[in-house]
C-alpha cells in the first residue's frame, strides 16, 4: 500500500488503559494490531508526572482499592508496588463557616445530621443493589429511576442541609459533577459497580485505599513498551469509514496515516468519541447514547511543601466542605514523606467557575481554602500544579462520563453493542468499576474478546 | 479489660436504644442476620441475633452460623455499647474487625454508626 496506508487485523482507537489492554491481548492473540493515540503520551486519563522536585505525582486517576482484581491483577504481572494512603489523624470539615476536625468516614460534628446522612447513602447502596450491572435499564422500576436525578432524590429524602452538604461534597469528588446533573438509576448503577457509596467514599477498606510507587501511569506504560511501534502517539483520528467487515481511519497527522482494518475498538470517553467524523452516521442510538452523556468537571491541584506538616497537627490532610473552591482533599505525600502534598479537588460548579478565572485567581482560591482548612502552613507551596481536565481535548473532563436523565433506559442498549466492525471499550462500558481504572482494564478484556469471536467466526 | 457482666450490662442499655430508634428500625428491614461477637483479650464469645427489624437479647457463647463476626477487645465492646465510642472510627483504624460479606460489612458498619450518631 501506499506510504501512510496500513493494513491491519485490528485498529484501535485510544491508548487509554482500555484501549492498551485490548491491543496487548489482541497482540497476544498473533493479531496485526495498531493503537492510535492523540497525545504524545499513553494513558489517557491516567498519568503520572515526575515534579520539579523530583516527586512523582498523578494528575489523574490514582488508586487501587479492594476488590479491583483487573487492576491488581496487572499491578501483579507488570511488578507494581502499593502503599496505603496517608489516613492516621483527624480530617477537617468546613461546615457553614465553622471548622470542625472529625475521624473515621464522615463528620460527627453535628451527629443527627451524620445519621440522617448515613442513613440516606445506607438507602442509595441498598437501592443500588436492584440495579443489574449487566443491564441497568432492566432494573425494577427503571423508568421512573431514570427519569430522576441523583439531586431530586437527595432533595426529597435528606432534609438536613448538613447531611445534604456532606453527601454533596462527596458526589462531587466521586462523580466530578453535581447530583442535580445526573440520572438517578445511572448514579445507582454506578455505586453498585463500585461496591457502593460508602465503598467509593473510603479510603482505607475502600477505593481510595492505596496508590502506586512511581504513579498509576506505569502499567500503562509497560503495555505500550510491550507493544512497541504498534502504539502511534500523536496521531489523533479525525474520521472512521465503518462497514460489516471493515473499517478505515484516518489520522490528522502531516502524512495523512490511513489504517484499514477488519475491525476497530473504539476505547473513548462518549463524548470524545462523539467529537469524529462517523462514515456512515452511526445508529441514532449510539449516537445519542455519546451525546448525551458528557463528562464530569474536575480538576486536581497537587501542593507540594517541603514536609507534610498537617501531620504534626494530627491532621490526614482529608477535608470535607460545604464551601469554598475545593471541597475534597487527600494527603497525596510521597511513601517516604520526603514531601508533604495536598491533593486538592475542584469539581462540578467550583471547577466549571474556577476554570473561568485567570491562574493567579485559580491558585489563590485554591491556596486560600487549603490555608482555611490546615492553617498559615499552607499558604506557601513550593509548587502548585493544576491538572485541569476539562481543558484537555482529548479527554473532555473527567474522571467519568454522565448520564442524563432518560438515557440509560433509552440508549443503554447501545453501550457496548458493536456496530459493523466497530466495538466500544472505555471504563464507561463497564459492568464493575465503571469510572475507575479497573473498569478500564476489564472493558479492555471484553473488547478484545469480542474481536477475537468475530474474526473466528 | 471488661468482664462478661459488664458487657451484658452495656449491651442491654444498647439495645433498648437501638429498639426505640426509629431510623436505626428503618434502616434493618429486610436484614435478619446473626452476629458473633470475640473479645480478643478475654475470649469472651456472645451472639447477637436481629430480626424483623428487632435487635434482639445478647446470648452468652457463640450460637449458631454467623453472618458476621465481630472482634474487638472487652473494653472496646463495653465502651461501644455504653455509647461511648464510634464504632466506625475503630473500624477504619483496624482495632476493631468485622468479617463477613463486603455487603453485611457495609451494613453493619452503617448501622452501628447510627446507632452511635443517634443515640
Amino acid at each position: 500500500m501506499a506510504n501512510g496506508q496500513l493494513q491491519r487485523d485490528v485498529v484501535v482507537v485510544g491508548a487509554g488503559y482500555a484501549g492498551l489492554t485490548a491491543a496487548r491481548r489482541l497482540h497476544r492473540q498473533g493479531l496485526e494490531v495498531t493503537v492510535l493515540e492523540a497525545r504524545s503520551r499513553v494513558g489517557g486519563r491516567v498519568w503520572s508526572e515526575p515534579l520539579p522536585s523530583g516527586v512523582m505525582i498523578d494528575h489523574g486517576g490514582q488508586w487501587i482499592g479492594p476488590g479491583q482484581d483487573h487492576l491488581q491483577a496487572l499491578a501483579d504481572e507488570l511488578g507494581g508496588r502499593t502503599f496505603p494512603t496517608f489516613t492516621t489523624g483527624e480530617a477537617v470539615e468546613i461546615r457553614s463557616g465553622a471548622r470542625n476536625t472529625y475521624t473515621g468516614l464522615i463528620p460527627t460534628s453535628d451527629p443527627t445530621a451524620a445519621a440522617e446522612g448515613v442513613e440516606a447513602i445506607f438507602d442509595l447502596d441498598l437501592a443500588a443493589q436492584d440495579v443489574p450491572l449487566d443491564a441497568p435499564w432492566t432494573a425494577p422500576g427503571a423508568a421512573v429511576l431514570d427519569e430522576q436525578t441523583l439531586g431530586s432524590w437527595l432533595s426529597e429524602h435528606v432534609k438536613n442541609s448538613a447531611a445534604r452538604s456532606m453527601i454533596d461534597a462527596a458526589v462531587k469528588g466521586i462523580f466530578g459533577t453535581e447530583a442535580s446533573e445526573m440520572s438517578l438509576l445511572f448514579a445507582l448503577f454506578y455505586l453498585h459497580s463500585g461496591g457502593g457509596l460508602m465503598n467509593l467514599a473510603r479510603t482505607t477498606g475502600g477505593a481510595q485505599e492505596r496508590r502506586f510507587e512511581g504513579g498509576a501511569q506505569q502499567f500503562a506504560s509497560s503495555m505500550a513498551a510491550e507493544l512497541g511501534e504498534r502504539v502511534r502517539l500523536s496521531s489523533p483520528v479525525e474520521a472512521l469509514e465503518h462497514g460489516e467487515g471493515d473499517v478505515v481511519v484516518r489520522v490528522a497527522d502531516t502524512s495523512g496515516t490511513t489504517v484499514h482494518a477488519r475491525r476497530a475498538v473504539v476505547a473513548l470517553p462518549p463524548m470524545v468519541a462523539r467529537r469524529l467524523r462517523w462514515t456512515p452516521a452511526l445508529p441514532t442510538m449510539r449516537d445519542q447514547l455519546m451525546m448525551r452523556a458528557p463528562m464530569g468537571a474536575v480538576t486536581k491541584v497537587h501542593a507540594v511543601y517541603e514536609t507534610p506538616f498537617w501531620r504534626d497537627d494530627g491532621l490526614n490532610g482529608q477535608l470535607v466542605a460545604d464551601e469554598g473552591s475545593v471541597r475534597v482533599s487527600f494527603d497525596d505525600s510521597p511513601s517516604d514523606g520526603s514531601r508533604g502534598i495536598l491533593l486538592a479537588f475542584v469539581a462540578g460548579d467550583e471547577c466549571r467557575r474556577l476554570d473561568g478565572l485567570p491562574e493567579h485567581d485559580r491558585r489563590r482560591a485554591v491556596v486560600d481554602d487549603l490555608v482555611r482548612a490546615f492553617g498559615p502552613r499552607a499558604a506557601g507551596p513550593i509548587e502548585l500544579v493544576e491538572q485541569r481536565w476539562c481543558q484537555e481535548p482529548f479527554t473532555g473532563g473527567g474522571p467519568v462520563a454522565v448520564f442524563s436523565p432518560g438515557l440509560l433506559t433509552g440508549c443503554g442498549p447501545a453501550l457496548r453493542e458493536p456496530v459493523g466492525a466497530l466495538h466500544w471499550a472505555g471504563t464507561e462500558t463497564a459492568t464493575q468499576w465503571c469510572g475507575y481504572i479497573d473498569g478500564a482494564i476489564s472493558s479492555g478484556e471484553r473488547a478484545a474478546a469480542e474481536v477475537m469471536a468475530a474474526l473466528a467466526g | 479489660m471488661a468482664s462478661a457482666e459488664e458487657i451484658v450490662e452495656a449491651y442491654a442499655a444498647w439495645r433498648d436504644r437501638c429498639n426505640a430508634n426509629e431510623r436505626l428500625r428503618r434502616m434493618l428491614r429486610g436484614w435478619d442476620r446473626v452476629v458473633h461477637l470475640e473479645a480478643t483479650d478475654t475470649g469472651d464469645r456472645f451472639t447477637v441475633t436481629v430480626h424483623e427489624q428487632t435487635v434482639g437479647e445478647l446470648a452468652a457463647d457463640a450460637v449458631g452460623a454467623p453472618d458476621l463476626v465481630v472482634t474487638a477487645t472487652s473494653e472496646d465492646f463495653a465502651d461501644l455499647f455504653w455509647g461511648d465510642l464510634n464504632p466506625s472510627e475503630k473500624y477504619m483504624s483496624g482495632e476493631i474487625v468485622l468479617a463477613g460479606s463486603q455487603e453485611d460489612v457495609m451494613r453493619l458498619d452503617a448501622l452501628s454508626m447510627v446507632a452511635f450518631l443517634d443515640q
